[in-house]
């Protein structure tokens, strides 16, 4: 199963547009005595209108896998492109700047601020990212009304169920239209039948084009995405579209 | 949009944030927490307060005396004898009005005298208790000198001088229970009944008069068995004549013993009194700035605790793409929110106190604009110190370590 980086090698720095991340032979080590290899020679492609869960116990480098995709971390070598942009010493201002352009999180804690409304917090999606007050509240109602809360747009984060209020995050992290969403646990604090609507936002959010970056424990959920990477000991241990 | 592959770029997006929006950002935090935020504020508040209603209102009072100053005049001088060397009291020679009315640029001269013996209400009073009062006899010009004026009744006058009329200082009418004229009321000085004919206003350059029973020379002469002396006397020179005439005066009215002539400005007591104030001025300043401080200490503990609280929200908008300076603008622009708001309240307290104030003591409010500004000014400079280093601290917070919830 495991594929030699060198046969990667040409056709992933060949075709990269096509791609909307790119992980190559990336580490990433902590300063300690012994050193942590939390990642090793991680290297993963994730087409345009993919949906991928990335699979791994805790302790397996997922979170660490969660900042470098999500550019909130640099590797200590190997490279990380983005929409087919090489983020390698980029200055920690254009790394914010692509985080607002080309990638939306999902926490497991959703992160609402609490003094906001609903379409508010959407519109925090957009507030980096230089559009207009007016525009970004206009595209925040639209984006609310896809995940099926247009009856929620001015209600308190404390008003909303938890469901709600994740839905709301994923609203945030559709808002500006990046290159992936990148969703770290997203139904870890949610019920079963919350879990499984969510998910069900996510399939239909893939089958509209977005692109799908799911971080996940949870085997059982991972079970029915369309490709799952399994993380094991900060290394690749399967890759279910290299198969 | 093609980008060659494996070159480094920097040439990508940029985060951006206007001010409007980062001022409406910094405005979320102050208020979904209002009471901690209003609390924090009120350090500042209590200082500029007292800032600006401690120059406000030494600014009013010393404008009041000025008034005060301009309307008595600051060209009185009081001649009176000093201490001699050697034995006994010393005195003013008889003719000491008349040599001082030859001196050119003085235009005004009133002297009075000290009599012996009790001012009473009626004959019937222990002599003993004089509550304090005292008999003098005055030139009819005395009131011109002093720039004085009458309560009640009249002045002494040329004709009223020879009989046994007396006019009464504020503090003399008060302690005989004297406070109308419309009835004729006479008061006992000793050997003779006198008339009350008058009442003065309060004299603020010579307080001597307010506790005294005044009456004419020759009344005195006729009545009260004096022989004349001047004691004081009371010059008005031409302002701009007032050191020269001042410097000639003691050889002028005693060419043979001039260091026993005691000459001094009326005025001068008060300026003293202006001075004593804003001594006290400076010391209530000094308390407004200790308070001040410890208002944007206050600022800076609630700014370190919100960062420590708030570490997800920093996590989350470094997510969302925010920049290290968009983070510490954030923050510094709250505590400038909460210094501000804080400051406003303060100066709008401080002018309240002075307004207040200043309608009890009867004067005219006069704020000065320094004061103001200042005050307003500090509180914003306060609050960026005060926000300097909670937003540093904020900014250079790891994203990932911000985002950690366990």
């Amino acid at each position: 199963m495991m594929q030699s980086s060198t046969t990667l090698d040409q056709s992933f720095f060949d075709s990269s547009e096509e791609f909307a991340l790119q992980l190559w032979q990336v580490t990433k080590s902590y300063d300690g005595t012994p050193p942590v290899h939390a990642l090793s020679d991680v290297t993963i492609s994730v087409k345009h209108g993919e949906f991928v869960g990335i699979v791994g116990a805790s302790g397996s480098g997922k979170s660490t896998l969660l900042h470098v995709i999500g550019t909130l971390a640099r590797p200590t070598s190997g490279s990380v492109f983005i929409n087919g942009m090489n983020t390698d010493g980029m200055s920690d201002g254009a790394l914010s700047g692509l985080r607002s352009q080309d990638v939306g999180f999902v926490f497991q804690e959703f992160f609402l601020i609490s003094g906001l409304s609903a379409v508010q917090n959407v519109a925090n999606g957009l507030l980096y990212s230089g559009v207009s007050e007016a525009e970004r509240l206009r595209r925040s109602e639209i984006m609310l009304d896809k995940v099926g809360l247009a009856h929620r747009l001015t209600h308190m984060p404390n008003e909303l169920s938890g469901g709600e209020q994740q839905r709301v995050a994923v609203a945030r992290a559709l808002v500006h239209e990046p290159s992936f969403v990148l969703a770290d646990e997203p139904t870890g604090n949610l019920d079963s039948r919350s879990t499984e609507s969510m998910m069900e936002l996510f399939y239909s959010l893939n089958r509209e084009g977005t692109t799908i970056i799911i971080i996940t424990h949870d085997r059982e959920v991972a079970e029915r995405f369309p490709r799952q990477v399994l993380l094991k000991d900060g290394k690749i241990e399967s890759d279910s579209a290299l198969a | 949009m093609v980008k060659r592959p494996g070159v480094p770029t920097n040439s990508g997006p940029r985060s951006r944030l206007s001010i409007r929006d980062t001022l409406r950002t910094a405005a979320t935090g102050p208020r979904s927490r209002k009471l901690r935020s209003a609390l924090s504020a009120l350090g500042i508040t209590i200082g500029i307060a007292a800032l600006v209603s401690v120059l406000g209102l030494s600014s009013s009072g010393s404008a009041d005396l000025i008034r005060e100053l301009d309307a008595l005049g600051t060209n009185l001088l009081t001649v009176e004898a000093g201490q001699s060397f050697g034995s006994g009291n010393s005195s003013l020679p008889v003719d000491a009005p008349a040599r001082i009315r030859r001196i050119d640029p003085v235009y005004e001269v009133a002297a009075v005298s000290k009599i012996s013996g009790g001012v009473y209400r009626n004959d019937l009073i222990d002599e003993g208790r004089t509550q304090g009062l005292t008999i003098i006899a005055a030139d009819l010009n005395l009131l011109d000198a002093q720039r004085g004026s009458i309560s009640q009744g009249q002045y002494l006058t040329s004709a009223l001088q020879d009989f046994p009329a007396v006019v009464l200082g504020a503090v003399a009418a008060e302690r005989l229970g004297i406070v109308e004229l419309s009835t004729a009321r006479s008061i006992w000085l000793g050997d003779e009944w006198f008339v009350v004919v008058g009442i003065l206003n309060p004299l603020p350059l010579a307080a001597d008069l307010d506790r005294a029973a005044i009456i004419g020379y020759p009344a005195a002469e006729r009545f009260l068995d004096y022989e004349y002396e001047p004691d004081i006397i009371y010059v008005r020179a031409y302002a701009e004549h007032v050191l020269n005439v001042r410097s000639v005066m003691s050889a002028t009215v005693n060419p043979e013993k001039p260091e026993e002539v005691e000459v001094s400005r009326a005025s001068d007591v008060l300026e003293a009194r202006a001075a004593t104030q804003s001594t006290f001025t400076n010391l209530f300043l000094g308390l407004g700035v200790v308070a001040l401080l410890v208002g944007g200490i206050g600022i800076a503990n609630v700014m370190v605790i919100a960062v420590i609280e708030r570490r997800n929200e920093i996590g989350l908008r470094r997510a969302l793409g925010a920049t290290r300076f968009h983070i510490a603008m954030q923050f510094l622009t709250e505590s400038f929110f909460l210094s501000a708001a804080g400051g406003l309240a303060g100066v709008m307290l401080g002018i309240a106190v002075t307004v207040g104030y200043a309608i009890i003591q009867d004067w005219a409010v006069v704020i000065p604009s320094y004061a103001l500004i200042g005050g307003f000014g500090s509180s914003l400079i306060i609050g960026g110190l005060a926000g300097l280093y909670p937003s540093v601290r904020a900014a250079s917070m790891s994203p990932t370590e911000a985002l950690r919830t366990r």
